[in-house]
């Protein structure tokens, strides 16, 4: 397996001075909506098993087969919805706005290849309302694709016109949950819904609605390209294709980079990024906060979809690296981490809701210099107490909060024990006893 | 009939149903918060979460754990399946929900309504921790003014969005919303909105916790003080099933009774404001002319009988009985019996219920179902009244024909049971003005009495028993709550002292007759009974 060059980045160069917005004309006079028409020109059960074929795994950041997700789609329900999920909120991802600011067209031809291949009847395009150049981008190409029947038309072979939207949100990251982005979507609270019914079955306005990332769709026309082998000849066999990783913190060049799934993150960090900047690599986050933090002693961790199992993180999200070198003040970084969590819960479920809010006041109080011994292991009972996973939440931002939590004291237990030595409360000191009880 | 286990107990339900449903119809208690059987499933709280094993779908005979809590108001009871509440995981999990339900919560229990009724008390109590572990500020919560009847603590508040859930899903209007995100959100109304609609004060009988008070109860009395005799209500043709909660001698508030047919949990603000009547505004000493009388309770009724027996003695047919809708059907029917003892000619008339405008029907805007309907006619008997009529026959008419025979001198005595609210007041004292002798049994001191020849003091329905036949047809009972008030006795007891019948009235006896007479229907009428249950408080270790 060896990374076959640039392919989603493929209109985009590496040197900064030369990238451009590609509008419809280059994107077509470079093979552009290409595959669509040679998707168009198979059957949408053929299309289908091409995706479930390559191994192309959701890149939102779960990781879930997107063929197998197509095929929840219940047969003869009419209409049918696809919500492309442009919320990209975690922390530490931007791919997805990277791809859209240059190679926007690439998204819009995946969605109407989707389409195709689904029977779709509407896409909205939920963008984060962050991203208002970014909807503004999108718009215009989409104008440009309609001007050229891309979309506005019937689906060949079918009486279903398909229509495409962009929909901005407001500033939430539970609006980037796949059932909090479709009661936003309809005008409600962006709070998650309780599942069953699934999205595939009841989604948007209670109809058969598949939700999938953008950079996902954006592998489609390639695979349509290039076939499931090729496309599987890159990563692993668990993770197949390339993918796009974001590399930020303490590094020379952060960049967003393209190389195949499994790569080692020193690789990616030391050939790409342009090594460490100004300090020993200490610690890194994989993919996006929610998926906690790799050690000190796993800075080769392959960047993959085993990562999880391997390395005793959530997995590998939207692999968004964030590089921490031993000049970080790892407790604050946690504090951060922790504050964003308590900001974005939408607060439907108590643990969630309480729990964050908790470990956040309780991240403050340590930065300020007054954490107490016992603080260590509330941190990490209430962080196990939340989350999907044990079933205490609806949805997972919890079990994102759980997992950096989580994942932070197991790894960097003195960092914090340093800091957990306070016998007093907020500046007031306790007698010996009463701090002994503590 | 499909069973489950659920803690070694073997629990049994029909139709499709929740697990936490099924327990709660088998008796069986599983916290939970934001779960209401009228209300849509949410599973925000958490509390209700469980583990189960459920049969493999492939071979049923065996069970599949499930390696994750499910929320038991949200999983299908599955025939064969195993519950676990009080495994270690479900026991943890329900500390861990109390105590982050408790971290922001303030120690309001000395000063909170709630005290005794509280969802948040019980539980912490049962399945919580007996220590906080919370070293930090609590966040604060203002508290707000909502509505006519309802006042929001919203520090208190723990998010159950029962009350949004109402407002959505059972009154229709939506005044309520969630506003913010995350642990600083709160339930409010609109900016220049308030909670406005005939159902408002529901929210606060599902609210668990102290949050949504009753501005009419504040601060007026401990709840485990109060006791609850089950009731209907007097103030529509709809029947509404109801608790009259009341201690020494007293009434404090009105709360629904849950009643499947007729208005499940529900009732309307004018049922549960509407009782003041009781203890304001009540005649308690006979006057004659205007002027009140010392007659003891023998002496009164013995006046009472002799103005009748002289007119129907002399010119039988002259006399008349004035019947309105507010009384119990026993009542109605020992008064009309000894009208026609003593004259056989009698008129007996019907004073027909004031209508307010069309009934207001309430529905689910989503599903189109009919959540609650607030009836128009505005009393609870006319059908009972209607069919004692319609037994006794001979001489009746109409209220509009009764002036007419005044001045004719064709009815020259009149003995009026009064309503205790004076919906028709005008319309009788002008049609009675020119009576020879107007005896009226009256709740209160206007109306008919500055007028009457002679008035007797009675009391309301909440100090009496009896039956009212509501707008379907359906007869139900209503149990004494309050003993009567000093100087007044029900309407039926008079009669039943009219009619030297033996020892005191008896609303069951009086059921006796009726259904002797024809009224088959009373026969199996029984008055309702209400017993507390004494929940055993085990609580785990601290």
């Amino acid at each position: 397996m060896a990374f076959a060059g640039p392919v989603l980045l493929k209109r985009i160069p590496d040197d900064p001075a030369k990238r451009k917005l590609i509008n419809i004309e280059e994107y077509i006079a470079t093979g552009g909506y290409e595959s669509l028409r040679k998707a168009q020109s198979m059957t949408p059960d053929q299309i289908i098993q091409l995706v479930i074929d390559s191994n192309l795994r959701g890149r939102g950041g779960a990781g879930f087969p997107c063929g197998s997700k197509w095929k929840f789609l219940p047969k003869d329900l009419h209409p049918r919805y696809l919500a492309v999920n442009f919320d990209e909120s975690e922390p530490g991802t931007f791919k997805d706005r990277y791809l859209t600011d240059y190679d926007p067209h690439i998204l819009l031809e995946g969605i109407a290849i989707a389409a195709f291949a689904n029977r779709i009847s509407i896409s909205y395009i939920y963008i984060r309302g962050e991203y208002h150049l970014q909807a503004k981008i999108l718009e215009k190409a989409l104008e440009e694709a309609y001007a050229r029947g891309i979309f506005g038309q019937k689906i060949p072979g079918t009486d279903i016109v398909h229509n495409c939207y962009v929909h901005r949100g407001a500033g939430a990251y539970i609006c980037g949950e796949e059932t909090g982005l479709l009661e936003s979507l309809e005008g409600k609270r962006g709070w998650p819904r309780i599942k069953p019914p699934f999205p595939a079955i009841a989604g948007a306005f209670a109809k058969p609605t598949i939700i999938n990332n953008v950079e996902t769709l954006a592998c489609l026309p390639y695979i349509i390209e290039h076939g499931a082998d090729w496309f599987k000849a890159m990563g692993t066999p668990s993770s197949a294709g390339p993918k796009l990783f974001g590399v930020s913190g303490l590094v020379n060049k952060p960049g967003v980079y393209e190389e195949e799934l499994g790569i080692k993150m020193s690789t990616l960090i030391e050939k790409y990024a342009g090594g460490i900047k100004g300090g020993k690599y200490r610690a890194a986050i994989p993919g996006g906060v929610s998926m906690g933090v790799l050690g000190t002693d796993q800075y080769d961790a392959e960047l993959d979809f085993d990562i999880g199992r391997k390395y005793n993180v959530l997995g590998l999200g939207t692999a968004g690296v964030i590089v921490m070198t031993d000049k970080t003040d790892l407790v604050v970084m946690l504090r951060n981490i922790v504050r964003f969590f308590a900001h974005e819960s939408c607060g439907q479920c108590t643990p969630c809701r309480e729990g964050t809010a908790w470990m956040h006041k309780m991240l403050n109080r340590i930065v300020a210099g007054y954490g107490k011994p016992r603080d260590f292991d509330m941190l990490m009972e209430i962080g196990l107490s939340m989350g999907s996973m044990p079933g205490t939440t609806i949805c997972g931002l919890a079990d994102g909060a759980n997992w950096a939590v989580r994942t932070f004291l197991q790894k960097f237990p003195e960092d914090f024990k340093a800091r957990l030595k306070s016998d007093q409360v907020q500046g007031v000191t306790l007698d010996a006893q009463a701090a002994a009880a503590v | 009939m499909p069973t489950m286990d659920v803690d070694g107990k073997k629990i049994a339900w029909d139709g499709k149903k929740m697990i936490l449903q099924a327990c709660l119809d088998a008796g069986m208690e599983i916290p939970h918060y934001c779960y209401h059987q009228g209300l849509s499933i949410v599973a925000s709280c958490r509390i209700c979460l469980v583990e189960i094993e459920s049969p493999d779908p492939k071979d049923p005979a065996k069970l599949l754990k499930v390696p994750k809590l499910v929320p038991s108001c949200q999983t299908p009871a599955v025939d064969g399946m195993k519950v676990h509440s009080i495994s270690p995981k479900s026991v943890a999990n329900q500390k861990a929900v109390m105590e982050f339900l408790l971290l922001n919560h303030p120690l309001d229990c000395p000063v909170c309504d709630q005290a005794g009724e509280c969802y948040l008390q019980d539980y912490s109590y049962q399945y919580g921790r007996s220590e906080s572990r919370f070293d930090e500020d609590k966040a604060k919560k203002p508290k707000k003014d909502i509505g006519k009847h309802v006042v929001l603590y919203s520090d208190r508040c723990i998010m159950c969005t029962r009350c949004v859930r109402f407002t959505r899903e059972i009154s229709g209007t939506g005044e309520l919303a969630v506003f913010g995100r995350g642990h600083r959100e709160e339930i409010d109304v609109f900016q220049g909105k308030s909670l406005d609609n005939p159902l408002s004060g529901n929210v606060i009988d599902i609210c668990p916790v102290g949050a949504l008070l009753d501005k009419d109860f504040l601060f007026t009395q401990r709840v485990w003080f109060l006791k609850k005799s089950p009731s209907i209500s007097p103030f529509s043709s709809g029947g509404e099933n109801i608790f009259i909660e009341h201690n020494q001698g007293r009434v404090y508030r009105i709360k629904p009774r849950f009643n499947a047919n007729v208005n499940k949990w529900w009732i309307s603000d004018d049922i549960r404001y509407g009782w003041d009547f009781i203890h304001n505004n009540r005649l308690q000493a006979p006057v004659s002319k205007g002027v009140p009388q010392e007659l003891s309770a023998a002496q009164g009724i013995g006046q009472l009988d002799q103005a009748i027996k002289k007119i129907a003695t002399t010119a039988p047919g002259s006399t008349m009985l004035i019947l309105n809708p507010f009384d119990s059907t026993e009542e109605m029917f020992l008064a009309a019996q000894w009208m026609r003892r003593v004259d056989p000619q009698a008129w007996l008339v019907l004073i027909e219920p004031k209508v307010d405008g069309q009934d207001q029907v309430f529905k689910n805007p989503a599903t189109g179902a009919v959540t609650y309907t607030l009836y128009a006619e505005k009393a609870p008997n006319r059908r009972g009244a209607e069919k004692v009529l319609a037994k006794l026959g001979g001489n009746t008419c109409k209220l509009a024909d009764v002036q007419g025979k005044i001045k004719a001198g064709q009815i020259r005595a009149g003995l009026v049971l009064a309503d205790p609210f004076g919906h028709g007041d005008q319309a009788l004292e002008a049609t009675l003005a020119g009576l020879e002798t107007l005896l009226v049994l009256s709740t209160r001191p206007d109306g008919l009495v500055p007028q009457a020849t002679l008035a007797l003091p009675v009391c309301t329905w909440a100090e009496k028993s009896g039956v009212f036949e509501n707008q379907s047809g359906l007869i139900q009972a209503f149990k004494q709550a309050i003993a009567p008030l000093d100087n007044t006795r029900s309407a039926g007891s008079i009669f039943w002292d009219l009619m030297d019948l033996a020892g005191t009235y008896d609303s069951a006896a009086v059921r006796r007759m009726m259904s002797d007479l024809g009224l088959a229907e009373y026969a199996a009428v029984t008055l309702p009974e209400h017993h507390e249950k004494i929940e055993l408080m085990q609580f785990t270790e601290l």
